[in-house]
């Protein structure tokens, strides 16, 4: 008993500990400077890596916040560029040298100068630390060299006008600070000399990091914004409370029914805006180990049924809560490339892009797909069962979903398919060893189409990386691919991009189904000038990869002019 | 001192056989780190970063008896490489991250759970039957049944979002410093508070019916019979004698629960996001993070076998019986 007295005497404690934290906290003095509250990734605790270059703990707020671009190129707009540590570019007439010029009076977080040597010694060093070459970008660069304080001239090993963009936007460290880093590959770089706007971190723990204004940054007119909080948060459903609580600024997240979960908690000040991303689509393995399966997924008119079978506003409806766009187009597009668009492909083969259930029965009749051994689903032709799994990566809510309603299309036509969910490290083993018949998948997005169709049917990525799985090889595809990175006239890339379109168009080797959303949710009540629906000045979300980010904390200021 | 010595001989051969699952079992998942990071990662890292990577950890590439070797080593240099999910964290430098908090958490938790699960496990005993014993006993099972998923999402609902009593989330309050400060330590303590409780709560039922159910056995001893006649009082019988002989069995629970700490508690850190080890090994699982892994199960298997080791020690204490051979 006496025990229990004791805790009950312990438990009286608890309010006066309360109280004594909550005036503890209140007596912390009020220097208030202007912090935008961010939460671009999830972290069980933050290790303080600023190392640009390290890929599996560096801190999201290094790349763009911490170290500039030399350009960065406007996806939303065609790929317009915005001059940032360099004020121009230009290609030699063989198109095999570029040519940076750098601008002037940009100095680093520590005042001293920034100039050409510190991005010829910074592709040095890659040279040097294989690790460090995130792009793997002297497989495409033959040399770099530095006539003056302010050029830069980069000579490719072969054309390919994709070199400017990946150029653009590796991060440039400082020679005189990384000269003397006896490994920069495990270097965590804790307090980082960067030339960007937020360099000087003002506090660090594993659960909170501020990171404020660089008091040497060029552009510092443009900059109304103090500092950037970055709070520890684990998983979404943290995200959705701190997000309800009015706490974040600028965070991206799937919420589910966000009118009622975010929105409603703050109708005045919580917006969100989903731009269109990149495509997910349904991949056939066109090497399936399933000689019936191959053999179907090898016909051209039982893809082009399993395309017409797709209810795609259903899906994105009921799957996506609505927040997709639907794709479809027959060359896999995507609304984020519509200026792009050959309307003579989408004219020929648009028909098998749409829901078609009928359509897409008779088309699989006709072909000679048809029941042969009685058990009410079609098989080949020539009598092979038609029966697989379609992949979805377990966890993965909205594509698991999706692939449902994909099933449920295809078992509505009379395909024997259902659905499977492994672990996503199986999953994506299994689409690079091509140890599948069908998976959901999703593509990368880049400042043209190319980036998508390349790394999705180049065939020197085919089966060797998760997003080219399907073992498509067709020459004249690479060769069109090949043809828009040969040149930098318009004309011509379109001519090519036309070309690939009207390719994967007539062959359909995959479904694409809707255009992943960019998840991008924002607060007004304490900052505007956020970028949405009214402003689509540039991609708006706060994700590392997005180097339009740079942009948008730019063109953000706080609401009350100060403070 | 034969019994002892049985026994750490048991207990070599026991580490030597889990340390090389420990070493098996991971490599033998499907999927590899590198393929990993690409699946999860996205849209974020281009397929060209593939060479980069392999350069980067191209240690666990090597072949399995390289690795295996390097393993061993590590049993007695302590040191447990590099991560590959937290590179280029050490695998020590992860686990002394979370380590500090997991234990905090689950040794308070099995303490306070230990001492009022016995305690009322001895009443219950004791007057078996009566009205504590008959609504205790089986709200103790209740509690034991119920998921600790549930207990700590309520929690959490009734306390920290319903009634913000307690905060949501965190080991500390984000915007105080760590140091030796008495507003540090009642952060601590206010952000421990639910973690703990509900921890405690989803034990203390296996602790009551297992006293309990080794007190009845012993009540009915010819000792205890003697004792009363001989006019010992109540309280002096039920600690000394009953108590004392019926502990047993709950000491090798409570060995148990103390060498599973450095597992973590999984559920507990999710819901509370409280960083802890059991949320580290599983995101090394996903990551297949195979330095990471096996160090911490090398981790875990020494716990687990030093408990029982002092567990077994403190038998010999406990019961004179063993002492003879």
């Amino acid at each position: 008993m006496k025990f229990f007295r004791n805790l009950a005497a312990l438990a009286a404690l608890l309010p006066a500990t309360a109280g004594i934290t909550e005036a503890m906290a209140q007596a912390a003095p009020l220097d208030n400077p202007s912090t935008l509250t961010i939460v671009a990734n999830f972290s069980t605790g933050w290790v303080r890596n600023f190392n640009p270059y390290n890929e599996t703990t560096r801190l999201y707020s290094a790349r763009e916040f911490a170290y500039e671009p030399l350009i960065i190129f406007n996806t939303l707009h065609n790929g317009r560029p915005h001059y940032r540590l360099a004020t121009g570019y230009d290609f030699s007439k063989d198109l095999l040298k570029l040519t940076f010029t750098l601008r002037e009076g940009v100095l680093w977080s520590d005042g001293q100068p920034f100039t050409a040597q510190d991005v010829v010694f910074t592709y040095e060093m890659f040279k040097r630390f294989k690790a460090l070459d995130t792009l793997d970008i002297w497989e495409r660069l033959a040399a770099v060299e530095a006539p003056d304080a302010h050029t830069v001239i980069f000579t490719l090993k072969r054309v390919n006008a994709n070199s400017l963009y990946e150029l653009a936007r590796i991060p440039v460290v400082a020679k005189h600070i990384w000269s003397k880093v006896a490994d920069p590959v495990t270097f965590t770089n804790p307090d980082p000399v960067g030339t960007g706007p937020m360099t000087e971190v003002r506090r660090f723990t594993n659960q909170l990091y501020v990171q404020c204004r660089n008091p040497h940054y060029w552009d510092a007119a443009s900059l109304k914004v103090d500092c950037l909080s970055f709070p520890q948060i684990g998983n979404n459903e943290q995200l959705l409370a701190a997000a309800r609580n009015g706490k974040l600024d600028w965070f991206g997240a799937f919420m589910p029914d966000i009118e009622r979960t975010y929105v409603a908690a703050d109708p005045v000040h919580h917006r969100y805006w989903f731009p269109p991303g990149g495509t997910v689509a349904v991949n056939f393995n066109f090497d399936s180990p399933n000689p019936g399966n191959r053999a179907a997924f090898r016909n051209v008119n039982f893809r082009r049924a399993v395309s017409m079978a797709m209810d795609r506003r259903a899906i994105v409806d009921i799957a996506g809560y609505g927040y997709p766009i639907v794709n479809e187009y027959a060359s896999g597009l995507g609304r984020l490339y519509q200026d792009w668009v050959n309307q003579d492909a989408e004219r020929q083969f648009g028909k098998f892009a749409k829901y078609d259930k009928d359509g897409a029965r008779a088309l699989l009749a006709e072909s000679g797909f048809r029941d042969v051994d009685g058990d009410g689903y079609v098989d080949n032709p020539d009598g092979k069962p038609i029966r697989f799994d379609i992949l979805a990566p377990n966890g993965w809510t909205d594509w698991v979903n999706t692939t449902q309603l994909v099933v449920e299309g295809l078992n509505a036509i009379g395909i024997n398919v259902r659905v499977s969910t492994p672990e996503p490290a199986s999953w994506a083993q299994k689409l690079i060893q091509g140890d599948y018949d069908m998976a959901i998948n999703g593509y990368f997005t880049g400042e043209t189409p190319h980036r998508s169709y390349d790394t999705g049917f180049h065939s020197r990525f085919s089966g060797k990386t998760r997003t080219a799985p399907t073992r498509f090889n067709n020459p004249e595809l690479n060769a069109a691919l090949d043809a828009f990175v040969a040149t930098i006239d318009p004309d011509e890339q379109r001519r090519s991009m036309d070309k690939v379109q009207m390719i994967l168009a007539a062959n359909s080797p995959y479904v694409p189904l809707f255009s992943n959303p960019i998840w991008y949710e924002y607060n007004t009540k304490r900052f505007k000038g956020w970028f949405n629906a009214d402003n689509p000045v540039a991609r708006p979300d706060v994700f590392d990869g997005t180097p339009e980010r740079l942009l948008h904390l730019l063109a953000l200021e706080p609401v009350n002019g100060g403070g | 001192m034969a019994f002892l010595l049985r026994r750490v001989g048991f207990y070599v051969a026991a580490f030597i056989v889990a340390a090389t699952f420990n070493f098996l079992i991971p490599r033998l998942m499907p999927g590899n780190p590198v393929d990993i990071m690409f699946a999860q990662a996205g849209g974020t890292l281009p397929p060209e970063a593939l060479a980069a990577l392999k350069e980067t950890f191209g240690f666990i590439d090597q072949p399995w008896p390289a690795q295996f070797v390097a393993y061993l080593k590590s049993v007695f240099t302590w040191d447990l490489g590099l991560s590959v999910k937290f590179h280029p964290l050490t695998v020590n430098e992860v686990l002394l991250r979370a380590l500090p908090w997991t234990l905090m958490l689950v040794l308070t938790s099995s303490l306070i759970a230990f001492a009022i699960g016995s305690l009322a496990g001895i009443l219950a005993a004791w007057r078996r039957g009566g009205r504590f014993d008959s609504i205790g006993a089986p709200i103790a099972l209740m509690m034991q049944a119920m998921p600790p998923l549930v207990t700590s999402l309520l929690a959490l609902f009734l306390f920290a979002i319903y009634w913000p009593v307690f905060p949501t989330g965190y080991a500390y309050d984000p915007e105080i410093d760590p140091g030796f400060t008495l507003e540090f330590f009642c952060s601590i303590f206010k952000h421990a508070f639910l973690p703990i409780v509900t921890m405690a709560l989803a034990q203390v039922g296996g602790y009551l019916i297992t006293m309990r159910n080794s007190m009845i056995n012993l009540l009915g001893e010819d000792y205890i019979v003697l004792g009363t006649a001989k006019g010992l009082s109540d309280r002096r019988l039920r600690m000394a004698y009953a108590a004392r002989n019926a502990l047993l069995p709950t000491v090798t629970s409570f060995a148990m629960t103390l060498g599973a700490s450095f597992g973590g508690a999984l559920v507990t850190e999710v819901v509370f996001n409280y960083p802890g080890l059991g949320y580290t090994l599983f995101q090394g699982i996903t990551a297949r993070d195979y330095p990471l892994i096996q160090g911490q199960l090398l981790i875990m298997t020494l716990a687990m076998l030093t408990a029982n080791f002092i567990a077994d020690v403190l038998y010999v204490a406990l019961d004179p019986r063993l002492r003879k051979g």
